[in-house]
């Protein structure tokens, strides 16, 4: 059984439409008319248990939305949603108890408790053995370095202490499926090592399925091997990272360092020149269009040329490409 | 049905500890409402020194109807405060989504996530104005009488929350229900007095619409042995009916429940 399947899932929200200013809002309350604003339109994917899927997206592409829908907070307009088999609104309860959820930027704790009081309640809610829970306790106490964070109010926190605190509160009772939603946000890069680790010592030990929406790229090619790109409730791109690469990976980078630089240059078709300083000269060139060696060796018959690297197509770049329409262009090629 | 209450109970005291951190406001709290039923209660009596017979009604027969009906807002003020701010304070602020991902009832998790201490200062008030018209009345003591009188702040607490609870339902569409709670709501400050002296448009709508008559007016009346015929017993029916219609309301609420933005 496949740890999620979604068939067609669409999410439609009606926003009451007003014309501005007073006269607008009153006119509204007696004549209200909607816009039918289209958040999710007919995605369909399967994870299975132990996956890590990367799920990106531009904002408001419909990425928090299909979460909600994942988690039953919403109710979905169309289509199916099966987590574990069951339908997560209709059966909340019982999926409740096999998921976990870091909501961004919103705590699940009491803001006024103390960490460990927040933990016992949520130990409660979710009927965790006492023995079981100390164990767990204990565990997440070392791995996520919160003991002396255990006594202090969430109020009181950082925001890298918060998270800390947050994944506690979502992995404690040992969900099959976690959703994170930006648990890197605002972070720093030692925290946010700490988190990555953390998640992934979870996924390993414990085959924990997580389902990662972020704007940090460095998190999905930390953790996922597999990335889902929505656009606009479409989505555009589903597969695993090195396919991304491969495909999207269209424009690559050479630098070289010269001796002096060259007025003009006769480059070779899909080439340019970003940067030219005096000792290094920066071209981005289109490998559908021409090669590496090619680019090399006009550059190399015009100039003088010392040394020169080639750089790997970076992951945020290629994301950046395909937000910006780069796949529709690839699609109609 | 254990399970919640244990967990009712872990939710209250986890909530003492925190309110232990704030005790000046829970102080200022829960006097403020005490100075509040104070000045209201010196209102009806000021106005009673001037007329001691109020429509048939004497003080101590008017403080019974005052009481019970004190008593039965406090058990909505304490137990079930949130349903004032679901909107404004859970929902507006995307609080509310992770009682939706937790293994309990939403509904059951908005209310245990707040005691209200203000609301004790009501109860004691209710408390000590039952006890006095019970000491200036002439009552008829049976052990069915204190039975009686908890039946009916317990169903007269349970309309109040039932009210609350469908007027609460809609910020699921307009976010900030409050306007909509406090236009029922402040309908039982007429029931704060005997329904007789009322048109009978009044009577009726607190009989049959908002039906706070049977948090005070009815029950004392039953006491004090006036013939109200099936009302004096419908209290805990009325309350059970809306207090199902209102849950059933809150899971269609529920469903159109769209949240906030991100």
């Amino acid at each position: 059984m496949p740890a999620i399947e979604v068939e067609n899932l669409r999410k439609v929200f009606y926003i009451s439409k007003k014309d501005p200013g007073l006269a607008g809002a009153v006119k509204a309350l007696f004549r209200p008319r909607f816009d039918e604003k289209v958040a999710v339109d007919g995605i369909s994917l399967r994870v299975e248990p132990g996956e890590m899927v990367g799920y990106i997206g531009v904002n408001g592409a419909g990425k928090s939305t299909t979460i909600k829908m994942l988690t039953g907070v919403l109710v979905p307009t169309g289509g199916t949603v099966r987590v574990l088999g069951r339908d997560p609104h209709r059966d909340r309860v019982a999926n409740a108890r096999d998921v976990g959820v870091v909501f961004g930027q919103r705590s699940q704790m009491w803001w006024d408790l103390a960490l460990v009081e927040s933990l016992n309640l949520i130990a409660k809610i979710y009927e965790i053995p006492a023995a079981r829970y100390r164990e767990l306790l204990d565990e997440f106490a070392a791995t996520l370095e919160l003991n002396e964070l255990l006594s202090v109010p969430i109020r009181n926190m950082s925001l890298g202490q918060k998270m800390r605190a947050e994944l506690a509160a979502t992995l404690i009772h040992e969900p099959k499926v976690v959703y994170l939603d930006e648990p890197t946000i605002g972070l720093d890069l030692i925290v946010k090592e700490r988190i990555r680790d953390f998640i992934k010592e979870q996924n390993r030990t414990r085959g924990t399925t997580v389902i990662l929406t972020t704007h940090d790229l460095g998190d999905i090619e930390e953790l996922c091997q597999r990335v889902i790109i929505i656009d606009a409730g479409h989505i555009i791109f589903d597969g695993p990272i090195s396919t991304i690469k491969d495909r999207f990976g269209k424009y690559r980078e050479i630098t070289f360092e010269v001796a002096a630089g060259a007025a003009r240059l006769e480059l070779p078709a899909g080439a340019d020149v970003i940067a030219a300083e005096p000792r290094t000269l920066a071209l981005r060139f289109d490998r559908t269009q021409t090669t590496a060696s090619q680019v090399a060796a006009a550059v190399m018959s015009q100039v003088d040329v010392r040394d020169f690297s080639l750089a790997e197509p970076d992951l945020s770049a290629i994301v950046k490409q395909i937000y910006n329409g780069a796949l529709q262009e690839e699609a109609a090629a | 049905m254990q399970r919640y209450l244990n967990l009712y109970g872990a939710f209250l005291g986890q909530q003492f500890k925190s309110y232990a951190e704030y005790r000046a406001n829970f102080i200022i709290g829960a006097s403020s409402t005490i100075m509040m039923q104070a000045a209201n209660l010196l209102t009806v009596w000021v106005v009673m020194q001037q007329i001691p017979d109020f429509n048939g009604w004497g003080f101590s027969e008017l403080l019974l109807i005052y009481g019970l009906i004190t008593l039965s807002k406090s058990i909505n003020h304490m137990f079930a405060d949130n349903l004032w701010t679901v909107g404004r304070v859970y929902i507006r602020s995307g609080q509310f989504d992770r009682f939706l991902v937790r293994p309990i009832d939403p509904l059951f998790h908005l209310i245990a996530d707040r005691f209200c201490y203000d609301g004790v200062g009501n109860f004691l008030v209710g408390v000590v104005l039952l006890g006095a018209a019970l000491a200036g009345l002439d009552l008829a003591w049976t052990p069915l009488v204190p039975l009686y009188i908890l039946l009916a702040v317990l169903s007269g607490g349970g309309i109040f929350i039932a009210l609350n609870l469908i007027t609460c339902v809609t910020s699921f569409w307009i976010m900030d229900s409050v306007p909509v709670t406090r236009a029922i709501f402040d309908n039982h400050l007429f029931a704060q007095y005997p329904l007789t002296i009322y048109p009978k448009a009044v009577t009726t709508l607190l009989t049959w619409l908002i039906p706070y008559g049977f948090a005070s007016f009815y029950p004392a009346s039953y006491l004090l042995g006036h013939d109200v015929g099936v009302y004096a017993w419908a209290g805990p029916v009325v309350a059970a009916v809306l207090l199902f219609a209102g849950y059933r309301f809150w899971q269609f609420g529920l469903r159109h429940y769209s949240g906030t933005g991100s």
